[in-house]
């Protein structure tokens, strides 16, 4: 009888020591959480409260006035324009690459997958920097838009283009892993179906990688709308005109108008935050449906 | 509608995946493609509903040629082996999709279209889910609607592509003699690959064994199993028992004894194996002249209707197996580790090729 | 270019746009970046590119770079770990804010940091009494290029760091290892490859930073002043040729990173499909 209580207890104990074996002391996990905690405050939170409360340092009035402010305004305007023109350009880039990597098989694939994350390896100065020696006075094409009176570099078309090259492989990046994962057989039913190439990629292809073509776009619109570097050597910095909401940020702050500069960053923190908050529900709904997925397989 | 395939190779860099493969599907049958993993039968059916490009040969459909022909053209039904359905659109829009792909001229009405998809669901007996997504079904729910969307297009041929592979053994059971019963009730000229020569065996009207991107032996059921064409399809259909022999001039020797053959009489004195299935072996009690050897029992495993007997020659360690009924056993009573006598029946004899 | 003829639709479109696109915004471009320094003599291209003041930003740019990015391995590690391992109040907002870094405009972070860190901010006005300055110091520099690199090391340690199978520690503390043991022989090297994809993409990432950094530095000529500023200090004096051999020898680094991380991803992938 207290031979089985024996070994009954003997074995609680060893499935305790068990589950312990697989994770630490207390004291240990909370010093870990704490050192992670306090890197992060460091180097984030702080930073980012930061922001709002130099934004309302001088009360909400002067928030308000600094984003009202015509050149305020004006720069929200441009980089609202650059953001929705290099967003579809790119978007339909991402779908092309990744339907031609993803669905085919082809020589150089691994070659052309590396040449479109060159963007990613490439410094934003030296992004804006080629513009220039294309576009720009002295570049390759200065001398045939002078004379027909276009202007690329220190106007919008220059701030456009920075600002594509910059976000060039999100879209991408996020859709070819994903249609590489998904395989061909849903399109290859579809076609057997009689459905034509754009009835499958809009009624198949696309619902299927909606969450991630949703994900690549949220990323790329937070980068484009936030672009310093690259805009920064294109623009000209002429105010009311070429100047992005970063731009006049670093404006406002280089004339020491501190409670202004963080007004508008603040804005643009917004936006990031937005864009986490975003991308976590994406996150949140499509590991749902993969659950869901497992859970029927099972 | 019938199915002829002429001369068709297809390479994959320096993989050969089908070498000259010609057969032919009457219409109306339900043909299976038998086969182990890598033996060209999946290309050979993605070949058939254009879903891959042969390098040569030609695919007649009906007689005439429909190499050329786009898929989309070749009104063929293709059941994927993971089903493939659209993960995004309901049952009924699953079904429905074949339809509502049509150009406006051919498309039906909404309501047509409705009417056809619930009759569909209705033969495959899930018109209870039509609102129900894919990831929401079970597997072999998954595999019925994958068949009546593939019949939703009133195909001429109906393609199936391991259509039981991702099953559990029970469903797997069901379903087969549901297709079967489907297929008698439809009369739809069918192809489908397996692996499994049970299935194979179970629900075709006839067997295309393939091996290497060869056709190997093509038959109704009981040719291929009972009259094997090759040693791949003896081994590869049910159990069997390989001997080494050499063969004179129609007579083979095995295990000290010899068998008068009906095949090889002119062959001199070469290598030989050959195949005896196990329920082809009889085990004697006594000695039976020349037309017996000896063997010990090692294990005897008396479960189910037949009782298996592991045998050791007596004169080298290969070992065989035998297939007794139970009342055969019993009349023997054997023990494991007595010596028996084993006369082999339908011997098939294959010469070594290769040596 | 097919190897052999897939039935799907689109693939000489596709490619056919996916080629084009790539040549005209990132190919040309950049090549154009490449004629450009042949403009300048080997010699000439030579001087500008080892110029002292040049030389020092390398030393700046590479050096506050690299003790970033080991920061944030060492402390990326940690986070994914507390992230994947323990429940802490907060845990989901601490998992998300990670990703600020991508998200913030680094024109944004550069005067929040510097704001934090000058000697009358927050944090900065406790280290200033200690005679540690941070703000319009090569150190301020750090601080920035660790912010920008922090989400690398956590995201690509994180999900492997979840794939791990519970087994396999269980596996090592029934034979015998102790706790710090099973980390550092099982989970460790099961981690590397991630670890070391995230810190390269955390370094690399650094190197190229512009405007988190011009702000928090003080950019004075020879001890804070980053090479991507170089290029723009040539730029605005139209010294064109100048500023493109410098972005030339940038380039020629970024892109080594570049298929060293791609050879690293490759390796760490190829290691989880093969114990798959």
């Amino acid at each position: 009888m207290s031979a089985t209580i024996v070994s009954q207890l003997h074995s609680y104990n060893k499935k305790v020591a068990r589950s312990r074996a697989t994770s630490e002391p207390a004291w240990v996990r909370w010093s870990l959480i704490a050192v992670s905690l306090l890197f992060l405050s460091l180097f984030l939170f702080i930073p980012l409260a930061a922001v709002f409360t130099e934004a309302l340092r001088k009360g909400f009035g002067a928030y308000i006035a600094a984003l009202v402010d015509p050149d305020a305004l004006s720069a929200i305007k441009l980089t609202v324009i650059a953001a929705a023109i290099s967003l579809p350009l790119n978007l339909v880039f991402g779908v092309a690459a990744a339907w031609a990597i993803a669905k085919f098989d082809f020589r150089g694939k691994s070659i052309l997958i590396t040449l479109i994350d060159l963007p990613f390896a490439v410094s934003p100065v030296i992004a804006g920097l080629i513009y220039v020696l294309i576009f720009g006075m002295q570049g390759w094409f200065g001398e045939w838009l002078i004379d027909h009176d276009h202007k690329v570099i220190f106007a919008i078309p220059g701030i456009v283009l920075a600002t594509i090259f910059v976000t060039f492989p999100f879209i991408a990046r996020e859709l070819i892993p994903l249609m590489q994962a998904q395989g061909k057989e849903e399109e290859e039913a579809g076609l057997v179906l009689g459905a034509n190439g754009w009835q499958i990629l809009w009624r198949i292809t696309l619902p299927n990688i909606k969450w991630g073509l949703l994900y690549g776009v949220i990323l790329t619109n937070a980068r484009a709308m936030g672009e310093f570097g690259a805009v920064s050597v294109v623009s000209g910095h002429i105010r009311g005109l070429t100047n992005t909401m970063p731009l006049h940020v670093e404006i406002l702050y280089n004339e020491y108008n501190y409670a202004a500069a963080f007004a508008v960053a603040s804005l643009l923190a917004f936006l990031a935050l937005l864009t986490l908050a975003l991308k976590s529900f994406i996150e949140w709904q499509a590991s749902r449906d993969v659950i869901i997925d497992e859970q029927i397989e099972e | 509608m019938s199915i002829e395939i002429r001369n068709i190779t297809k390479d994959f860099g320096s993989f050969q995946a089908l070498k000259n493969i010609s057969l032919d599907v009457p219409s109306g049958e339900l043909v299976a493609l038998l086969g182990p993993s890598g033996c060209g039968k999946t290309t050979l059916l993605r070949i058939i509903a254009g879903l891959e490009t042969p390098d040569s040969g030609n695919i007649l459909f009906h007689g005439s040629n429909a190499t050329e022909r786009d898929v989309r053209e070749r009104e063929v039904g293709f059941v994927f082996q993971h089903y493939a359905l659209f993960r995004h659109m309901s049952v009924f829009e699953n079904v429905a999709f074949g339809l509502r792909v049509r150009p406006k001229a051919t498309r039906p009405s909404d309501a047509e279209i409705s009417k056809r998809v619930h009759k569909l669901l209705e033969l495959v007996q899930l018109d209870w889910l039509a609102d129900r997504y894919p990831p929401q079904l079970s597997g072999g729910q998954r595999q019925r609607i994958a068949l009546a969307r593939a019949l939703a297009v009133e195909p001429k041929v109906l393609l199936l592509d391991e259509p039981f592979g991702a099953l559990d053994a029970k469903v797997r059971k069901d379903l087969r003699r549901w297709l079967r019963r489907l297929h008698d009730e439809l009369h739809i000229t069918s192809v489908f690959v397996t692996h499994d020569q049970e299935e194979a065996l179970e629900v075709a009207d006839r067997i295309v064994v393939m091996n290497h991107g060869q056709v190997e032996q093509i038959g109704s059921p009981q040719e291929v199993y009972d009259a094997p064409a090759s040693p791949f399809v003896y081994q590869f259909l049910g159990n069997v028992n390989l001997f080494h022999s050499r063969v004179n001039e129609g007579r083979a020797q095995i295990g000290g004894i010899e068998l008068q053959l009906d095949a090889h009489q002119e062959t001199k004195d070469s290598p030989a194996f050959a195949y005896v299935r196990p329920h082809d072996i009889e085990v004697l009690k006594e000695a039976d002249g020349e037309h017996a050897f000896e063997a010990t029992v090692n294990y005897i495993h008396a479960i189910g209707p037949l009782v298996r007997l592991e045998l050791q020659r007596a004169d080298n360690p290969e070992l065989i197996e035998a297939e007794l009924t139970r009342e055969r056993f019993r009349e023997l009573s054997l023990t494991e580790g007595q010596s028996v006598f084993i006369r082999p029946r339908n011997v098939r004899v294959f010469l070594n090729q290769v040596a | 270019m097919a190897k052999h003829k897939n039935v799907l639709p689109g693939f000489n479109l596709s490619l056919g746009y996916t080629l084009l696109y790539l040549s005209l915004i990132v190919l040309i471009p950049l090549s154009a970046a490449f004629l450009k320094t042949t403009e300048l003599s080997l010699a000439e291209f030579w001087q500008v590119v080892t110029a002292p003041r040049v030389v020092a930003s390398y030393k700046l740019t590479f050096g506050a770079s690299l003790i970033g990015a080991v920061l944030n391995a060492i402390f990326g590690l940690l986070t994914a770990w507390v992230l994947t391992r323990y429940t802490f109040p907060g845990k989901k907002l601490v998992d998300a804010l990670v990703d600020l870094p991508f998200a913030l405009p680094t024109a944004v972070a550069g005067i929040a940091l510097t704001a934090v860190y000058a000697s009358n901010g927050w944090i900065g006005s406790i280290l200033e009494p200690h005679g540690i300055k941070v703000a319009f110091t090569p150190l301020g520099v750090v601080v920035a290029l660790t912010f920008i690199g922090l989400p690398f090391v956590v995201r690509t340690v994180q999900p492997v760091l979840e794939d791990l199978e519970a087994e396999t520690e269980e596996a090592a503390a029934s034979l015998g290892a102790n706790r710090w043991q099973t980390f550092s022989r099982v989970i460790l090297p099961a981690l590397w490859p991630a670890l070391l994809t995230g810190f390269a993409l955390a370094f690399a990432r650094a190197i190229g930073e512009y405007g988190s950094v011009i702000f928090i530095a003080g950019n004075m000529p020879m001890v804070s002043e980053i090479t991507p500023l170089i290029i723009i200090t040539k730029l605005e004096q139209y010294d064109y040729a100048g500023a493109t051999a410098v972005a030339v020898v940038m380039l020629v680094i970024s892109f080594i990173l570049l298929f060293a991380i791609n050879g690293l991803q490759w390796w760490s992938n190829h290691r989880i499909s093969a114990s798959r």
